[in-house]
């Protein structure tokens, strides 16, 4: 999809007068919609649709040998899918073993099911429309989706890398021999623009939805260690993502910089600033997009960043407290 | 004009020089290139060599690890060479797995290394059926113009010399391993291989040393390698036949490059010291 | 892992004989309080100073252009091919296209590096890849692609800097139109400790917080690349955990560090030129 130049000189004089195509202002998100356990079989799951953008993340944990050289760390893997064709084939196969497996205590199985019509619809949305869907972007076409996918994942590490955002410690079943790995696979169902941010939020509120299993008893045989884990679903420890970061794009249109740009304005701007901000502190910042900015523009972009990051990280929490309290289903605005 | 003529038809350009009993790059048909060789500069390696023959030029790095000796040669290290052809050193190559060619040389390093018997797998074995050295030992090819493996050898020899193996106390009965850095051996290099490219180039003409235009041109290529005055390894991938007398003159030709090696790398060790 | 085929193999599992030494159990932070000694680092600079950088054009024969970096001991080789039609593509992409690889050699770093391309190099090459795309004038070559190939020999710290600032260098070489010289630098930060040029030991400090008090554990390492004449930004990236505060001064202290570079390659370039002449002059007389 491509803009005239009138297109995008209305796109620019939006965001000079600070009134946008879609009537918000320079700081303003669109609203997001959050799901949790969507998807039965993970660890924790989370869903997340930001107007048009939509992702899908699950965790997944197994256990394995920490690195030698970090032998107090478990470890985290990022896996983001932005290909259209691999998006079906997953949700397909995901589908499979969740249709046949039923064993389930009651309460956890009734939750279960409630998620597991809302992926059936899901499918059946997708499929029926697949021309309108993740192909919408050209970045999607061919390795396009392959080097974006690489991107955001490479960013993800980056910014769960410092022991300060995320602690790989508590992964750590047996020092040196055992610990946790977590999986956290990204589908990316529809791309309607700002997919960093999207996925760091859907992300963190996975993580904090995993329910890691509690360790029962290690036995240790030689060099050979076996685990048993506790069997009951309820017994289960959760992750601290108290400073889990969140992703804020910034970008820069004219001489003004927005955030949550949508996909028109993604093509509008000249460059773009993606802040990673934990806590007060920026874990990672990585400049995307074609163009380059100067230094104090570059300040500019960090400074407004960090303001909204913190903003949304406080919105996050809001949700993630009430999910705790009862319902699954939140809005943040 | 002549730049146009040549790569208008390079083979007549080539046929052109050589009736006249020069190359293009004004050597005679088997004087070799000057040969550059720096060892030991990169210290992450535990052994490392750079090699220049002409503009071909081969980084060779040697790492050291550790790891269990096969059950069925307790008292063996391992040898594991590759030779990578990135597509830097010339646009022929494209990224993603290891080209043909690459592959072909690699295996032909493998042999050599094997043949000429200048690593003793036994040396690298530190407690039989318990602890052995793994040397990974690396080709690069930073420059792809002719002759990769003469290259490569020269590089490997002088890498190997650089190697270092710091001593390690294995205590059989904890398996517990303990490496004293401070205290080191050099690895014991037991010959010295010397390989020569040659090109054939219209069945007849036999050039020394080729360079990749040469490679290209050439209607075969033939590798001989020599450990001191012994053949062990000559590698021939099809292409013109070659009389007995031919292959013999070949040979001959390159003894005349044993002493010249020999002497470089007396030279390039004595600067490391 | 699946057995990779194409090379040749070794045992299942090695283990590097680094993990055993005694050094190796020495705590990170008896090494941050050897980090800095009288205003000296460990290889007797000061905190702020950049290492010696050496330059050369030309290196790859059968390369457009090629150039070659060594600051001290990290050696980075980059070479820039012709440009050639973009693979696989249908339509018609009004801006050229830059490819980047960003690979360690197997025997640079520390630990043994595998030959594909780890997570690693692929973020650098993305990160590299970025970094020229605003240094060149994409819309000279459309539909084309320029193939740029970074290769570290030697890994001593701050190999990604030295990889970009050569990757210009090689591109002005192979005469590819640019707006501007690009020129990078890396900073490492650990506490109130800003380290410009980094090598890999000041890297590994860096990237680790040590202390428990909050306003103490500032950590991470800063990439940044510029375009001078125009002032501009072409590249920035940072990792760890870094206040807002601090991050402007650290933009202003690397932006410091990559005009300092300027003059090398400058003198690299000129010294390219001048050869360049003697030879064509020579062939004319002949």
């Amino acid at each position: 999809m491509g803009l005239s130049e009138a297109e995008k000189t209305y796109v620019l004089h939006g965001v000079e007068e600070n009134l946008r195509v879609d009537g918000r202002d320079r700081e303003e998100y669109r609203p997001m919609e959050l799901e949790t356990d969507v998807v039965s079989h993970a660890f924790g799951s989370a869903r997340l649709r930001l107007a048009n953008t939509d992702v899908l993340v699950a965790v997944k944990i197994e256990v394995d040998a920490p690195f030698p050289e970090r032998p107090y760390e478990g470890k985290l893997e990022f896996f983001v899918d932005c290909s259209f064709s691999s998006m079906i084939t997953w949700v397909l196969n995901k589908m499979k073993p969740q249709m046949a497996s039923s064993p389930m205590n009651s309460h956890m199985a009734s939750k279960k099911m409630l998620a597991k019509e809302r992926t059936i619809k899901m499918i059946s949305m997708d499929i029926g429309l697949p021309s309108s869907s993740a192909n919408a972007t050209p970045n999607f076409e061919g390795r396009g989706g392959e080097v974006l996918a690489a991107e955001i994942s490479n960013c993800l590490s980056s910014a769960y890398c410092s022991s300060l955002s995320f602690d790989l410690t508590k992964l750590c079943i047996l020092q040196g021999k055992k610990c946790w790995k977590l999986y956290v696979d990204i589908l990316i169902l529809e791309c309607g623009g700002n997919l960093f941010d999207a996925i760091s939020i859907a992300v963190k509120v996975a993580l904090r939805n995993t329910q890691v299993p509690r360790v029962k008893c290690i036995d240790m045989d030689g060099n050979n260690v076996e685990i048993s884990v506790c069997h009951d679903m309820f017994d289960c420890q959760r992750l601290n993502v108290e400073n889990a970061p969140v992703m804020v794009t910034v970008c820069k249109i004219g001489d003004k910089c927005i955030v949550d740009p949508d996909v028109a304005e993604e093509q509008c701007s000249v460059g773009s600033v993606v802040v990673a901000v934990s806590g007060n502190r920026f874990s990672t910042v990585l400049q995307t997009g074609m163009g380059s900015l100067h230094p104090l523009t570059l300040v500019d972009c960090l400074k407004m960043g960090h303001k909204v990051g913190q903003k949304l990280d406080e919105a996050v929490k809001e949700v993630l407290k009430e999910s705790l309290r009862g319902g699954d289903v939140g809005f943040i605005k | 004009m002549a730049e146009q003529y040549k790569s208008l038809h390079p083979v007549k350009y080539y046929r052109d020089y050589l009736s006249h009993n020069i190359r293009p790059d004004g050597r005679v048909f088997d004087t070799f290139r000057p040969v550059i060789l720096n060892t030991g500069s990169i210290d992450t390696a535990d052994g490392s060599a750079l090699s220049k023959l002409g503009q071909t030029t081969v980084v060779c790095g040697i790492k050291a690890e550790l790891c269990k000796p096969k059950a069925e040669s307790p008292n063996k290290g391992f040898v594991v060479p590759n030779l990578d052809l990135p597509p830097l050193c010339s646009p022929k190559f494209r990224p993603g797995p290891p080209s043909d060619q690459a592959q072909v040389l690699s295996q032909l390093i493998n042999d050599i290394i094997e043949n000429s018997q200048c690593i003793d797998l036994t040396d690298l074995c530190i407690f039989p059926d318990k602890l052995a050295w793994c040397l990974y030992i690396d080709f690069i090819c930073l420059d792809f113009d002719g002759s990769v493996v003469d290259a490569c050898i020269i590089a490997l020899v002088g890498a190997l010399k650089t190697v270092k193996l710091p001593f390690v106390d294995y205590d059989a009965a904890l398996d517990n391993i303990q490496v004293n850095l401070e205290n080191t051996r050099p690895l014991p290099v037991h010959s010295i291989p010397v390989s020569t490219t040659f090109a054939i180039f219209d069945d007849k003409i036999i050039l020394a040393d080729p360079t990749v235009e040469e490679e290209n041109l050439c209607t075969g290529i033939i590798v001989i390698v020599l450990k001191d005055d012994e053949l062990c390894c000559v590698h021939k991938p099809g292409g013109s036949p070659l009389s007995s007398d031919e292959l013999l003159g070949c040979i001959e030709k390159s003894k005349k490059k044993v002493p010249l090696m020999r002497d470089l790398l007396k030279t390039a060790l004595q600067d490391v010291g | 892992m699946p057995i990779d085929h194409k090379r040749i193999n070794g045992p299942e599992d090695t283990l590097p004989y680094q993990l055993f030494t005694k050094l190796n159990r020495k705590s990170l932070e008896q090494k941050y309080k050897e980090l800095v000694q009288d205003g000296k680092r460990h290889d007797s600079r000061a905190p702020l100073e950049h290492r010696k950088i050496f330059m050369k054009t030309g290196v790859v024969s059968q390369a457009k252009g090629s150039a070659y970096i060594e600051v001290e001991k990290t050696k980075v080789m980059v070479s820039v091919f012709d440009p050639r039609e973009i693979p696989n593509r249908q339509d018609y992409s009004l801006k050229g296209e830059i490819y980047c690889e960003f690979k360690f050699a197997p025997f640079s770093c520390e630990k043994r590096r595998l030959h594909q391309l780890d997570a690693e190099e692929k973020q650098y090459s993305q990160i590299m890849k970025k970094a020229l795309e605003a240094t060149v004038c994409r819309h000279e070559f459309p539909n084309f692609q320029v193939d740029i190939y970074a290769l570290v020999l030697h890994n001593d710290g701050s190999a990604l800097s030295a990889a970009i600032t050569a990757a210009g260098l090689a591109l002005s070489h192979a005469g590819v139109p640019m707006y501007d010289l690009i020129t990078s630098a890396t900073l490492g930060i650990q506490k109130d400790t800003i380290l410009i040029d980094p090598t890999t030991i000041e890297e590994r400090i860096c990237r680790t917080p040590f202390w428990k008090e909050k306003e103490d554990n500032e950590h991470g390492l800063v990439v940044l690349s510029m375009l001078h004449t125009h002032n501009q930004v072409a590249q920035f990236y940072q990792s760890g955990s870094i206040s807002l505060d601090k991050l402007p001064h650290l933009i202003e202290t690397l932006e410091k560090a990559c005009a300092d570079t300027i003059p090398v390659i400058q003198q690299c370039l000129v010294k390219h030129v001048i050869k360049t002449i003697k030879k064509s002059s020579n062939v004319i007389e002949v």
